[in-house]
């Protein structure tokens, strides 16, 4: 049981963390700043630990009971958990090392390393839940530390705003979820995914589509797929490092991975929707990140893009194949959708934290600056960052034999097999992808500098260094599996792997890809202050940047137009008909009443008599039925 | 029994009320503020000594610390037999709490007029810790009109804009949602032939002579009328927004946070084991009241709000609607669900009113267009406030969560369409959350509030205030981490083996 106590504490470490934080050390953020690393550095070490130790197990404790609904608190430490646990342990440590330098003389520093220490316990919570509720109620926690540390700068309305929008939007996808996991509760009677499993073992697993769909819609959220993808360039909002290990490495890949913790709900028809989703997600996000010059916003909508390209890739599903043992046939079916979505969700996680700590370092060198045609020239200002980053953008286009070369190979190849239109819209998206990537490395690091204060860039201290060096080399080696131990085979084993000519096909499509879409951003754009194709091609521009805001004005005019109409006209049929006629005119109805029994008693004899004669004469009428 | 020498529940009821009495009778104000400390805090230490002990404690029919006071009334079953069971006991946990948070906010506020403040305050803090303690229907109302004859003179006199209509719109509706609830007892008394108001024994002779299907339409109808009143029912809630608007804070605490709960803890308590088909009967039609009324239509009337503490007002509303689904879904998850979310909402939602005086306070305003930015210079009361509003709308970690977890999880055996529905709320209570918190808090300073602040630069939270806020917040994020602490008594009253007859009345 030693292995599961590890779990605990590792669990539970960073919630003490931020406890200690918010209730001790307000005032001090060197103090709050140091506890919080350290905690994530026992983080990093526990979960290489645990993951390299052999042992996978499952426990749980009974947390809530009302009636016959038991929630349980629980751990399923299995393969797919152990390399999840270990990318968030590791990216996690990078992240608040480099936070050390970047936010060194920040005036709320407490509260950013208490953000990110419960962002660490609630994303550790997702990575080790046994069960849907439990994963549910990390699931939003994540939300909220997110909301707290988009929202960091306050004062500044866009970051208000940014963060409001990314909650609201992830709640959005939770209600999905939610529905999904009560629905799965009441038709199989267990949300625990150990007893779904088992339930699946025995084929009494009880499937239906919209299971699978709801649960889906959390992932979409979360994962920031069409149509929620609107909060993710917003959340660029918060401190850099934040965008890295939340927006970038961690946080938003948790929609994948809980998409392969549910892979056996899942049925063909929820797949289609959900291999659509993630292929239009890609390429949208890609033709998006074309115009874009604030280098965070590239990198924005690059994740988007990546993040398409796994949930496209878990949409895809399993592949079959057949092998001769022998005399006999066997049809081995490995679950090609979850291997490839989880090996690029772990390539992906290094080199997209790499390059969001290198432009974190290139805002940190040019003095906040983040306008990609304000740069120009850094590669002599800040060398290392330089290479770092060079290796990052080799490794997102595919560039042969660094890490996004194989997972991409993967997701490409199981797009061949199952489906020739994801196919091409996947290849045509990575083009864009070298294409941006390109654009963004040589308008940065190449040229001379456009503004003052790229010509005085300089290189930031040790740790802001460190982490990157780490990344880029997890960025080299991650695309070959042999280089993990052995410890994550459960997951790695159902990488698809092309063979023969398709294998081929693959490698010349993957290395045409990459070659056209970075000649185009290398040899096209040009060292200017001005975006090269706004300059030649502005109808083309234009276009793109209408497409990329089509979607924001249709929000902003829901919110604006729509629901705050509505909601104002609710409110004044409840103002004026319920609170105003019915009930002012029920009292009003009652008072008036009053008010005319009033006006008969009026004390006068006179008045009396008039009313006595009045109604005898009425009576009288009455009686001869005249009335 | 408890190991005490003297009734717990009893001196609860009457330590407020004794110094409220000696208030009337002329007790000196230094005195009376300093004596009310105590007379808040004995609730507070008698609630946590019976929850502590209610596991072990001698139960009978469920009830534990049971005793009987004679009052002369016997001849028509009319007893103050005291008693908690398993969904009492945390509402007079809660009521403890509340109280003890909305007197010390009470006292550190200096009102005008402090000691006749405090004296009505300690009147509905005995009045509430009577609801819930007593077994005996007929006092179960009369403790419940004891503490609500206050909150009219509390709204009337110390009240905000508006006072006077507040009042009376509050004294008319409430009053007539008393007496509609109160003739529904009266027949449930009269048809039952039991000749007692006693619960216990309603329950064992209704259980072995239960109602005609009629009846029990017609006095659920008459309970749910009354207390959908008292409840604020959709569209019988327009009294709650403005009541709310105009209360001073620590009566709007007490009555959000606690004595608003009546309704429900009243269906609960007596419909749901004594007249189980009638609330069937009316199961639908209720459901759909509160889903599209309380929970969508209130809900987005939430998001139009400007003034913060309507605002807070009708997000109360809204989170009844929960409650009153909980109780139509039925079964031990649904009105369990409630029985948390009502714990959970009193705490909150109390939280939530303190807080926007201690935010008026420093901002001279309640109108959200005129606030912005205020984090900047109160950057704890702007996590107290977010905080609060986090566990309003369901955040985990808070108690509010497992209160609505439970009623959507049941509500979809009962209705996959109104779960739906009800769960869209989630969205919009965000909405409004979120947006509230941004506007008062974040983004740089309205021109308005830079004017305010600039004649009386606004300090940060203060430890008087924070006190009875910590209180709040820490039984908020206590329940939330370990919600058994809850569920435990709750699930011992609502499930059916506390009396194999009653069996048919709880699990449907």
């Amino acid at each position: 049981m030693t292995m599961l106590s590890h779990a605990i504490f590792v669990l539970i470490l960073p919630l003490v963390s931020a406890a200690i934080i918010a209730l001790f050390l307000r005032r001090s953020g060197g103090a709050a700043a140091a506890v919080s690393t350290l905690t994530a550095a026992a983080i990093a070490v526990i979960s290489v630990m645990l993951a390299l130790h052999n042992e996978r197990f499952t426990a749980s404790t009974e947390w809530m009971r009302l009636g016959g609904l038991v929630i349980s608190l629980g751990f399923k430490f299995d393969d797919l958990a152990a390399l999840m646990l270990v990318i968030v342990g590791i990216v996690g440590l990078c992240v608040h090392v480099f936070s050390l330098g970047y936010m060194h003389d920040d005036s709320a520093k407490a509260r950013y390393f208490g953000g990110l220490s419960i962002f660490m316990f609630s994303m550790l919570g997702i990575v080790f839940a046994d069960n849907l509720f439990m994963m549910f109620i990390f699931w939003e926690l994540v939300g909220f530390s997110s909301y707290v540390l988009i929202n960091h700068w306050h004062e500044k309305q866009s970051a208000a705003d940014a963060s409001k929008k990314a909650f609201i939007a992830n709640r959005v996808g939770d209600f999905g979820f939610l529905l999904g996991i009560v629905m799965c509760y009441w038709l199989n009677g267990t949300v625990s995914l150990t007893e779904l499993a088992a339930k699946g073992e025995a084929r009494t697993l009880v499937f239906s589509t919209l299971i699978p769909l709801f649960l889906f819609c959390g992932a979409v959220g979360k994962s920031a797929q069409l149509p929620l993808h609107v909060w993710l360039p917003d959340a660029m909002e918060g401190p850099t490092p934040v965008s890295a290990l939340i927006h970038a490495a961690t946080m938003v890949a948790a929609g994948i991975y809980m998409l392969c913790r549910i892979n056996l709900l899942m049925v063909p028809a929820a797949l289609d929707v959900i291999m659509w989703t993630g292929t239009a997600t890609a390429l949208y996000a890609a033709l998006c990140a074309i115009t874009q010059s604030d280098i965070k916003k590239v990198l924005a909508y690059s994740t988007l893009s990546q993040l398409g390209f796994m949930v496209a890739a878990f949409g895809l599903g399993s592949l079959s194949s057949t092998h001769l043992h022998g005399t006999e046939a066997h049809t081995v079916v490995i679950a090609a959708g979850v291997g490839a979505a989880m090996f690029h969700l772990t390539t992906h996680a290094f080199f997209k934290a790499l390059m969001f700590l290198g432009s974190g370092s290139v805002i940190h060198g040019c003095h906040h600056e983040q306008d990609i045609f304000k740069m120009g020239g850094l590669r002599t200002r800040m060398p290392l960052t330089f290479w770092t980053f060079t290796i990052g953008v080799a490794a997102i286009i595919g560039f042969p034999y660094l890490a996004g070369f194989f997972s991409k190979d993967a997701i490409l190849y199981l797009a061949f097999e199952k489906n020739s239109a994801v196919f091409a819209l996947l290849a045509l998206t990575a083009v864009l992808t070298s294409l941006y990537m390109v654009r963004l490395w040589k308008l940065t690091f190449l040229g001379t500098p456009r503004s003052d204060h790229a010509s005085h860039a300089h290189e930031g201290g040790l740790t802001l260094t460190l982490p990157l060096v780490l990344l880029a080399v997890l960025s080299l080696v991650a695309g070959y599996t042999a280089f993990y131990p052995n410890v994550f085979s459960d997951v790695f084993d159902h990488i698809p792997e092309a063979h023969g000519s398709d294998h081929t096909v693959i490698f010349i499509t993957s290395l045409g890809v990459m070659a056209v879409g970075a000649s185009i951003g290398y040899f096209f754009y040009k060292s200017t202050p001005t975006d090269t194709l706004a300059d030649k091609v502005p109808g083309l521009f234009a276009a793109l940047s209408a497409f990329k805001n089509a979607f924001d004005g249709a929000y902003d005019y829901y919110v604006a137009k729509i629901q705050q109409r509505f909601v104002l006209f609710v409110n004044f049929f409840e103002q004026i008909f319920l609170a105003g006629l019915i009930v002012r005119g029920l009292a009003g109805f009652v008072g008036l009443c009053g008010l005319g029994a009033r006006a008969l008693h009026v004390g006068n004899l006179n008045a009396y008599v008039y009313w006595f004669l009045f109604g005898l004469a009425a009576l009288w009428l009455f009686a001869t039925g005249v009335l | 029994m408890s190991p005490l020498p003297f009734d717990p529940l009893l001196v609860s009821i009457a330590a407020p009320l004794a110094l409220a009495l000696a208030i009337a009778l002329g007790l000196p104000k230094r005195w009376s503020v300093l004596l009310a400390y105590g007379a808040f805090a004995i609730p507070v230490l008698m609630a946590l000594h019976v929850w502590w002990h209610f596991g072990d404690a001698a139960k009978d029919h469920g009830y534990a610390f049971l005793t009987r006071y004679a009052t002369g009334l016997d001849g028509v079953g009319i007893g103050l037999k005291l008693g908690l069971n398993g969904i009492s006991l945390p509402l007079f946990v809660l009521a403890a709490l509340v109280g003890f948070a909305a007197g010390l906010y009470a006292i550190q506020s200096g009102a005008e007029r402090l000691k006749i403040y405090l004296m009505l305050l300690l009147i509905m803090q005995g009045g509430l810790m009577g609801v819930f303690a007593s077994v005996d229907i007929f006092f179960f109302y009369f403790f419940h009109e004891l503490a609500l004859i206050p909150t009219f003179i509390m709204v009337g006199i110390w009240g905000g804009r508006d006072r006077s209509y507040a009042a009376m719109k509050l004294t008319i509706y409430l009053t007539l949602g008393a007496m509609v609830s109160l003739l529904g007892l009266i027949m449930l008394y009269v048809k039952s032939g039991a000749h007692t108001f006693d619960l216990i024994a309603l329950r064992d002779h209704l259980a072995a002579l239960p109602l005609a299907a009629t009846v029990q339409n017609n006095i659920v109808g008459l309970l749910l009328f009354g207390f959908g009143v008292l409840v604020s029912l959709w569209p019988l809630h327009t009294w709650a927004p403005l009541g709310y608007g105009a209360a001073p804070s620590s009566a709007a605490m007490l009555h959000a946070g606690v004595l608003k709960k009546f309704g429900v803890y009243g269906l609960i308590q007596v419909a749901l084991p004594l007249l189980p088909d009638g609330l069937a009967y009316w199961a639908h039609p209720l459901a759909w009241l509160a889903v599209i009324g309380n929970v969508l239509i209130v809900g987005l009337i939430t998001i139009a709000q400007r003034d913060l503490k309507q605002m807070i007002g009708y997000s109360s509303v809204m989170h009844m609607g929960y409650a009153f689904l909980g109780i139509a879904a039925g079964g031990i998850i649904g009105p369990g669900g409630v029985v948390f979310l009502m714990v959970a909402h009193g705490l909150s939602v109390a939280l939530l009113f303190l807080l926007a005086t201690a935010i008026y306070h420093r901002t001279q305003t309640f109108a959200l267009d005129e606030m912005g930015g205020l984090a900047q210079k109160t950057p704890v009361l702007a996590a107290f406030f977010v905080a609060a509003t986090l566990a309003s709308i369901g955040l985990p970690g808070f108690a509010n969560f497992w209160g609505e977890l439970a009623i959507f999880v049941a509500l979809w055996k009962f209705s996959p369409l109104i779960t739906a529905l009800a769960v869209a709320g989630v969205v919009i209570s965000a909405v409004y959350g979120l947006r509230s918190a941004a506007r008062v808090f974040f983004g740089p300073s309205s021109a308005e509030l830079a004017k305010v602040t600039a004649a009386h630069p606004p300090a940060d939270i203060t430890w008087k205030e924070r006190f009875p806020a910590l209180i709040l917040l820490a039984a908020l994020l206590f329940i939330g981490f370990w919600p058994k602490s809850l569920t435990t008594p709750i699930n011992a009253a609502l499930t059916p083996h506390t009396s194999a007859k009653v069996g048919n009345a709880t699990g449907r």
